[in-house]
């Protein structure tokens, strides 16, 4: 089916997966298909096709059209007709609308949403964000990822979703609610459009929603806007939902009566074009790339022995049971010829072992790379080689080339691939977020934060840390080229550049990138989401966003480098007095945000503080109710319940069988005969819950901005806010 | 009450005429916000369509309809089905107890509307609904061809030819536009899993027809979304109490091992995932066969070694994490495998 469509560039890029422009072949038709990667998340490819099922029930000219789907690799595309003119909030860049604009706009909403409720669905998630305009000014309601399908047309929801500053009082109080919740939605988005954001834009979302049951409905400012116009707003903005007027009564507003056709839309869009062009945000477009290989490649190939044995299949040596120091630093000497100091890295070599020569590190890559054809095969694209084989905006110039030298890896834990890092660039130019401009300067303000630290990070750390400051200063050397090589064209770059070659990209498993992986769940993802929760302006969102994006793709690439990037951070920090003091990191090693990293090499022992350590969330009171099927909160959850006592990791066994036995539904188990009782008792009382949790999965979806307060709420953030609105239970979903 | 024009060539007109009076029907079974439904009319309604045995000709014509036609025919069958009459005290509604005891053609015909990408999903809702009522669970499981089945008359020891309905769901998953093969594969969940002693008595008798076809055609399918649902499916069913005679039976089976350890090699995460949660069944099985016990044997050495990475990345999942050194303990208590084998 896909073959049926030549996709095109690139439209834009969420949560959800990747929008690309595509033709039709067998029609010439544009369209715009969205590519979901099923392998993304643990999250069950239910909800996805609740939203498709909900899609494809839908047709309306209002509302944009569902044309097909079908899963390809582990991605999922969906089909949907092609919308040119950009999103209400796109158009909203140059300024708010007019009110005879909102006018035209309101009435085709409302026709949308009055086929949405006639047909017996919510669409709970209407905002300037989410309505779509055509080429031609017409409009459609897009982005059905939280709406729901009644099966009784008088059946109420009770799901928490929406985003907040547009969400009805009764969906935050959840008292049940049914249309009348996106009429109020519709309400804040024509205020959106008026005043260019949405009422308390400038508050907390988190606090918004609390004020959004407490305060009085918002109105548009008297002076400002016509007095139809401010009507409609006050019936669309009515907290009773009861007395909120229907899609179908709206319709007869005086406001919407008077309203012109959609072609007045158009300068809408010629508008934006203009906007554009004047802040040269040259469109560079992003095409879509077919990866090699859609697949994350795994570690070496185990494979079973089904038969008896057979020596032959057993031969090769198993490259997995012993881990690749792969450890490359700055040599001091590295303004002499970089190839020459190249040093192979040997699989069989011991630590100490002599040094052999390598041509260059693409050679290193490959030989790395050997054992599985497919893998090198994404390594290849993935990887940018400093040989100058893949063509790449960032290409460091060959005096920075960094040597690679091995080093005996219990020194030096933690200066582990920070050339490769360099190399690789992944703090570089990434088209997959954002629009250009703001990358581009985002990366050049960390290049400039670099130049200034290293000297103090350098006197600051003593020898452990001396070789990751050394290291960034190689860093600190290549970022210093990035300007210039951002400024080439990035065509040149695009290639290269493409998300999906993250997938490609080998990611070794290492204790420094567990760390790694384990800095960014605990510490860097819940803190962008904090900050970005509590970040009101679209444009500093959108900034944030982008961060977010780009160290989720630094820590799927390399999350050894995520760890020692951060380390990095915090020891400059500590090293610049005032920094340390505002920061709190006057008392380094209790507050070292990484842990310290223990130089042996024993997994196990990893293994086990990841687990010992595992915090419970802190027990709040006050419950949000999510979406039950909603996989952060079933984590959350099992968190909860499943903790009976400390976990024992893979080397202490005996705890663990502790915890085998406190889960033991059939109690009497002789201890130490644990693992001969019967298969019924092992199963039941452990798994089956576990197993069938996605079994009873309900409908409704989480956005992205409500599981951003179910963040917040989860990390303690709520400590500040008031509770009452959101002591709900839980278990009332169910 | 209406009059439902009997589908022929259908003429525009024709169409709208019969999109109108549909669109009549769903507002008297449903009501709308304003209009609460007069029980009168709905019971008369039901009673017309299964005397003019309208349901049939709707389900087996489904794909005809126009867009929105199918829709509403969709909530006419939900509410038919729902309704029950005051005063009878009939396990199933109305509807239903007419589909089970005279007509079963109207669900094998509404089965059948997977073959249609238009009348799948609306086919696939109703089923859903109907699929509440174990009977009607048995009418898919039990079809054969020819000849309807009298559920009464059906001996379950009896296997099954392969050749009804409910095998044609195998094939409807596994092609087709996502939302039919997803939706398909919903319809099947639910009759897999909604009434356990009908499909725990059903699958005994059909083991190895059922496992077979399903460790071939969706277990090792080529859509990525059929092979990663119908392995989590096979977890849910082996797990299921009520299927524990079957559990046993499965992980009996030396191939079905090699099957889902070859999962754990996948190269998609996800697979592997879901394949741990099938595999840990025959690690935890106490009384392990010999054929499965010989694989296990012969590969501790290196499950031994694989486990402990295998999707190590998963630290936030305890319950994972937990389950793997379980498995890991009870491999370790396997007997080496022959001294011969190069363990480097």
């Amino acid at each position: 089916m896909a073959d049926n469509y030549q996709v095109l560039e690139e439209l834009g890029s969420g949560s959800f997966g990747v929008v690309y422009k595509a033709i039709e072949k067998s029609t010439g038709e544009m369209v715009a298909i969205k590519h979901i990667d099923l392998e993304g998340g643990d999250d069950d490819i239910r909800e996805i096709q609740q939203e498709i099922a909900l899609l494809s029930t839908c047709a309306s000219p209002f509302v944009t059209q569902y044309k097909t789907s079908f899963v390809r690799g582990v991605k999922l595309w969906i089909v949907m007709e092609y919308l040119g003119g950009g999103s209400c909030l796109d158009l909203l860049k140059p300024g708010p609308f007019t009110e005879a604009q909102i006018a035209i706009i309101m009435r085709e909403l409302l026709l949308g949403l009055d086929y949405l409720h006639q047909t017996g669905k919510i669409h709970r998630d209407i905002k300037a964000a989410n309505v779509l305009l055509s080429n031609k000014g017409k409009v459609k309601i897009a982005d059905f990822g939280v709406a729901a399908q009644l099966t009784n047309i008088k059946s109420q929801r009770m799901t928490f979703v929406g985003t907040p500053f547009w969400m009805a009082p009764e969906v935050i109080q959840e008292a049940g609610y049914d249309f009348k919740a996106d009429i109020w939605s519709l309400g804040i988005t024509a205020m959106e459009m008026a005043n260019g954001e949405p009422p308390n834009a400038s508050t907390h979302p988190m606090k918004v929603l609390f004020l959004i049951p407490k305060q009085p409905a918002p109105r548009l400012d008297a002076n400002r806007f016509s007095k139809e116009f401010r009507d409609f707003v006050a019936q669309c903005l009515i907290k009773d939902p009861d007395r909120r007027a229907t899609a179908e009564e709206l319709l007869r507003h005086r406001f919407i009566q008077r309203a012109g056709k959609v072609e007045a839309l158009r300068e809408l869009i010629e508008r934006r074009q203009q906007f554009d062009a004047r802040e040269e945000r040259e469109a560079y477009p992003k095409y879509y790339e077919e990866t090699l290989q859609d697949i994350t490649p795994t570690e070496e190939k185990e494979e079973w022995v089904f038969d008896t044995i057979k020596p032959a299949t057993i031969a090769p040596t198993r490259h997995t049971s012993k881990r690749r120091k792969l450890t490359r630093i700055p040599s001091n000497d590295w303004d002499t010829t970089p190839e020459n100091l190249m040093e192979r890295l040997d699989l069989n070599d011991t630590p100490l072992g002599t040094m052999s020569l390598a041509p260059n590190m693409s050679n290193i890559r490959k030989v790395r790379n050997t054992p599985d054809r497919r893998r090198s095969s994404g390594a290849n694209t993935a990887i940018r080689t400093p040989s100058g084989a893949t063509p790449t905006a960032r290409r460091v110039p060959s005096s920075a080339t960094p040597t690679a030298r091995r080093v005996p890896s219990s020194q030096t834990p933690t200066s582990r691939r920070v050339s490769g890092q360099a190399t690789k660039q992944p703090l570089g130019l990434d088209m997959s977020f954002g629009n250009g401009t703001s990358t581009t300067r985002l990366f050049r303000r960390v290049s400039a934060e670099k130049e200034n630290s290293p000297i103090a990070a350098d006197q600051a750390s003593p020898s452990p840390s001396r070789k990751p400051s050394t290291a960034s200063s190689l860093l600190h050397d290549t970022t210093n080229h990035a300007p210039h090589a951002l400024s080439q064209p990035p065509n040149s770059s695009t290639p290269s550049a493409h998300p999906q070659d993250f997938a490609g990209t080998v990611t070794r498993i290492t204790k420094e990138a567990l760390l790694g992986r384990r800095s960014y769940a605990k510490a860097i993802e819940p803190a962008l989401q904090e900050t970005y929760a509590a970040t009101a302006t679209a444009r500093k969102r959108e900034a944030l966003a982008a961060v977010a994006h780009a160290w989720s793709v630094l820590d799927r690439v390399d999350p050894e480098g995520e760890l020692l990037l951060l380390k990095a951070v915090v020891e400059r920090c500590k090293g610049e007095p005032k920094l340390a003091v505002a920061l709190g990191l006057t008392l380094p090693v209790k507050n070292a945000p990484v842990p310290v990293l223990a130089p042996s090499a024993d997994y196990s022992a990893t293994e086990q503080e990841s687990q010992t350590s595992t915090p419970t969330s802190s027990p709040t009171k006050q419950k949000l109710v999510l979406a039950q099927n909603n996989p952060h909160l079933k984590s959350h959850r099992r968190r909860q319940s499943a903790f009976v006592g400390p976990t024992g990791g893979m080397g202490g066994e005996e705890r663990s069988d502790g915890v085998e036995e406190a889960r033991m539904p059939g109690q009497g188990v002789v201890p130490g005969l644990e693992h001969v009782s019967t298969l019924a008792d092992v199963l039941y009382g452990r798994w089956v819950e576990g197993l069938r949790g996605g079994g009873a999965v309900r409908s409704g979806v989480l956005d992205g901005a409500s599981l951003l307060v179910y963040f917040a709420l989860m990390r303690g953030g709520l400590a500040r806010l008031e509770t009452s609105m959101l002591a709900l239970d839980g278990e009332k979903l169910s | 009450m209406q009059k439902l024009l009997l589908e022929e060539k259908p003429s525009p007109r024709v169409e709208e005429d019969l999109a109108r009076n549909l669109a009549q029907m769903k507002t008297t079974l449903q009501g709308t916000p304003e209009i609460e439904v007069s029980p009168e009319q709905v019971y008369q309604l039901v009673n017309l369509l299964l005397q003019e045995d309208l349901l049939f000709l709707l389900a087996k014509d489904m794909h005809r309809l126009p867009f929105e036609a199918r829709k509403d025919t969709q909530v006419i069958f939900s509410n038919a089905f729902r309704y029950k009459h005051p005063g009878n005290n009939a396990a199933e509604p109305l509807a239903l107890h007419h589909i089970i005891s005279n007509r079963p053609e109207i669900i094998i015909a509404l089965c059948n509307g997977y073959e249609r990408r238009e009348s799948a999903m609306p086919c696939g809702g109703v089923l859903r609904e109907a699929l509440k009522h174990d009977a009607i669970a048995a009418l898919i499981l039990y079809d054969e061809p020819g000849a309807p089945r009298d559920l009464q008359a059906i001996d379950p020891s009896v296997p099954s030819s392969g050749e009804g309905v409910f095998w044609k769901f195998f094939e409807w998953i596994d092609k087709g536009a996502f939302e039919v093969s997803a939706d398909a594969f919903n319809t099947f969940r639910e009759i897999l899993t909604r009434h356990k002693q009908i499909v725990a008595t059903y699958l005994q008798t059909n083991f190895d027809t059922f496992f077979t076809k399903y460790n071939t055609v969706l277990v090792q399918s080529e859509s990525y979304v059929t092979k990663r649902q119908s392995i989590k499916l096979l977890g849910e069913i082996l797990l299921d109490r009520a299927n524990y005679n079957v559990m046993t039976a499965y992980v009996d089976s030396g191939e079905h091992l090699k099957i889902i350890m070859k999962l754990l090699l996948d190269d998609r995460r996800m697979i592997n995932y879901e394949g741990f949660h099938v595999f840990k069944v025959f690690v935890a099985n106490p009384n392990k066969s010999a054929a499965v016990r010989r694989i296990l044997v012969n590969n501790r050495a290196r499950l031994l070694r694989f486990l402990p990475t295998f999707l190590d990345d998963r630290t936030e999942d305890d319950q994972f994490t937990d389950e793997k050194s379980f498995l890991i303990r009870q491999i370790e208590l396997l007997p080496s495998s022959n001294p011969i084998s190069p363990a480097q």
